[in-house]
């Protein structure tokens, strides 16, 4: 598995965890309190208009009882004789006006139906009612109030009538009530922008004026639904019928939410009606909030979810790479560590050839003299090239002798005496060591030794060890680069924060290529000539400072030069 | 002067032997530690160069025997495990020098003669004393312990002298 698609899936783990687990509460959360707000919006929504239709109905009630209590009154109170005449029925006329202008005429029949007095805008004296159906009701029952209707008149209207039976006579008193003023008490229902009110008959007929959907004395079958008898108030709505959402997103027109409400004083259904978009606005507003809410807080999730899973990986990243790196380290540390080993065993049992190599080299340097001496060999070239030859192996032995020394210096395993070292003393100490040598290359030393550099805990021998290596190999590079003029050397320490303290030691020679930085502190890694170095001072160095606890860092550029840092544990106050 | 080394590498013994020889020395060899305390055993011999890391009892064993039985004996250490541990270690347990292979002829030679210088002033000390005790005491019998070595130096230094 590539570690690109490792780190992919792990983003996708800590980023769906971190998004679902707080998205689904608070989902439920918002979708609970839509639930609760839309129940709580449509119960006092459905109350409410219950309550005008029911103040509504005892108005109209009280309205029709009035008119009809007034008729009774009269005709209670006056005698057949009293109001079968013109005269004396407009005098009673005028009075009922005072009372209510609702009263367009008044009439008076005797028993068959002749309308023996009237007053009002009509000619009807005379006219024989007997066999209309409002007659024949109010004979029976006594009282009748009639539907709308058109009449004679070809007017919309609607009468009262009352019967007075004393005396073996009965008579009947009726009155026209003005539709139009009925009208505009119910008309005047009005609920938001489309709530209205209107009066059906018990055929469906519209008995005043609605503002929508039908007019005066028309039908609509539609509506027909609302005549079933009922006590009390029927209210028709459902949630199907308006849709989840309230209708946001298809607004319909003609969905109603209606309240219907049978009239005590005539088998009149007043309906209320209002659009279930407008009635139930409440809801939409709750709802554009909600999912205003659910958007803000969903986005918000998301958000910091996406960074705070960035920052996690970056953290992650920032983790693993350092592990790796002081896996790397220690990796490092341990092969130098077996190397070591393997190169001290190796110096051994090098010493023991390179030693008879030396006596034989010493028997046939004798051997020669002997032989020069008596004469016994004369050409002189050849004495001359062979002495050559001898001392050449003495110079290789040498050398030999010299890598096995370094080997077995770097392979040495001793504790190192710790102690508690000043580098305000010390280091200006080692850099006297090496003045002379540096001054004969025309390098100018500079020490800067940060006044509160702490002192450090470590083996005085090891480190003047590494010092002094770094000063030479940087002695070495910068005569390499800048011959006898023109070299810089520093030498800084300072607090590397609470714990560590950094010797840094710059030179401006020739640098190190990336490709040596890699090997730089592996043994036997040299860039000097042959015979010139054993590539074992830096590795030595970076030995040494591990055991010490601390750690070595380089950094070069090609050209520029190179700072080695040694990391160092500070002493603790 | 009479000298026995002590190592496992027969060339070295050989070549060296030889060397040692031609410059005018007496040499014996012996390729182990014990054969080394046999030799010990039955000669007279005044400086030994020892190896450390050897089959049988190493080199540090042998040097505590040796100065056990002959103190005068002067011991050279040779080894090709120069550390510094075990430098120390022998010094502190009597050894004259401490040598690190590979190591020059001349050098050796200088060791040799160095440490034969130091053996024969701790003689003359002892011979002194001695002397010096017998004359306290009155009596004339000269010991034919320093007596013994002293002619041994001596016909040594002329046979050399002779070839």
């Amino acid at each position: 598995m590539k570690p690109e698609s490792a780190d992919n899936i792990m983003r996708r783990t800590i980023l769906s965890s971190m998004i679902l687990i707080p998205i689904i509460p608070f989902i439920l959360v918002i979708f609970i309190g839509y639930f609760y707000s839309k129940i709580a919006i449509e119960n006092r929504t459905v109350e409410s208009m219950q309550r005008i239709v029911e103040d509504h109905r005892q108005m109209i009630d009280t309205f029709l009882r009035e008119r009809r209590t007034n008729l009774e009154f009269i005709i209670n109170t006056h005698a057949f004789e009293d109001l079968n005449t013109s005269r004396s029925i407009e005098f009673v006329y005028h009075n009922l006006r005072t009372i209510s202008n609702a009263f367009v005429d008044l009439g008076v029949f005797d028993e068959d139906g002749l309308h023996v007095a009237y007053h009002g805008p009509y000619q009807l004296e005379g006219k024989v009612y007997k066999k209309e159906p409002w007659f024949k009701e109010v004979m029976e029952t006594g009282v009748h109030i009639s539907d709308v209707f058109l009449g004679f008149r070809d007017y919309p209207h609607f009468i009262i009538a009352v019967k007075k039976t004393e005396n073996s006579r009965t008579w009947v008193l009726r009155a026209t009530i003005d539709t139009h003023i009925f009208n505009t008490m119910v008309g005047r229902i009005r609920i938001g922008d489309t709530g209205e009110a209107y009066i059906i008959n018990r055929d469906g007929v519209f008995q005043t004026q609605p503002r929508t959907g039908g007019n005066l004395l028309e039908t609509d079958p539609s509506r027909l639904k609302y005549l079933k008898h009922h006590d009390g108030i029927a209210t028709y709505t459902s949630l199907r019928d308006y849709g989840w959402f309230g209708g946001l997103s298809t607004p319909v027109h003609d969905d109603y939410l209606v309240a219907t409400v049978w009239l005590k004083e005539k088998p009149w259904l007043l309906v209320a009606r209002q659009e279930k978009r407008d009635a139930f606005s409440g809801l939409r507003a709750v709802m554009y909030m909600i999912i205003s809410i659910a958007a803000i807080g969903s986005a918000t999730i998301v958000l910091v979810a996406f960074n705070q899973t960035g920052r996690l990986l970056q953290r992650i990243k920032d983790v693993s790479g350092e592990k790796a790196h002081l896996e790397n380290q220690l990796i490092h540390a341990t092969r130098l560590a077996e190397l070591g080993q393997m190169a001290a065993g190796f110096a051994h049992e090098i010493n023991n050839p390179l030693q008879i190599i030396r006596s034989e080299q010493a028997l046939m340097d004798f051997i020669l003299t002997e032989m020069k001496e008596k004469k016994e060999i004369t050409n002189d070239q050849s004495i001359e090239e062979l002495e050559d030859s001898m001392h050449q192996m003495i110079v290789q032995i040498e050398r030999c002798s010299g890598i096995t020394q370094a080997i077995l210096k770097f392979g040495r395993h001793t504790e190192p005496q710790i102690e508690d070292i000043e580098l305000k003393d010390f280091i200006p100490e080692i850099a006297g060591t090496i003045s002379n040598k540096a001054s004969v290359h025309g390098i100018s030393v500079k020490q800067l030794i940060d006044e509160e550099t702490p002192m450090v805990r470590g083996d005085k021998g090891q480190l003047q060890q590494v010092l002094i290596n770094l000063f030479n190999n940087a002695i070495d590079t910068i005569v390499d680069r800048h011959g006898s003029h023109g070299g810089k050397l520093s030498i800084s320490a300072k607090a590397a924060g609470d714990k560590w303290v950094d010797i840094a030691v710059q030179d401006n020679g020739t640098g190190i290529s990336p490709e040596s930085m890699e090997k730089i502190f592996s043994p036997f890694f040299t860039t000097k000539p042959p015979g010139k170095g054993t590539g074992l001072g830096l590795s030595v160095c970076f030995g040494i400072v591990e055991g010490l606890g601390g750690k070595m860092d380089v950094s070069s550029q090609v050209g520029r030069g190179t700072t080695f840092t040694v990391r160092l544990p500070a002493a603790t106050a | 002067m009479k000298l026995l080394i002590v190592d496992d590498e027969e060339r070295f013994l050989h070549s060296t032997q030889k060397l040692l020889n031609r410059k005018g020395y007496d040499v014996e060899t012996a390729p182990s530690g014990e054969k080394c305390l046999e030799i010990l055993g039955e000669k007279a011999i005044d400086v030994v160069i020892l190896d450390v890391k050897m089959p049988g009892i190493g080199g540090m064993e042998t040097l505590r025997r040796i100065k056990r039985e002959q103190p005068m004996t002067e011991v050279i250490m040779l080894t090709g495990h120069g550390t510094a541990e075990y430098a120390v270690d022998a010094l502190l347990r009597g050894a004259a020098d401490f040598l690190v292979k590979p190591v020059s002829i001349p050098e050796l030679i200088e060791k040799v003669e160095a440490a034969m210088a130091r053996r024969m002033v701790l003689e003359e000390k002892i011979r002194a004393a001695k002397a010096l005790k017998a004359a306290e005491a009155g009596l004339s019998t000269q010991s034919s312990d320093p007596a013994g070595p002293e002619e041994t130096i001596t016909n040594t230094a002329n046979s050399g002298k002779k070839q």
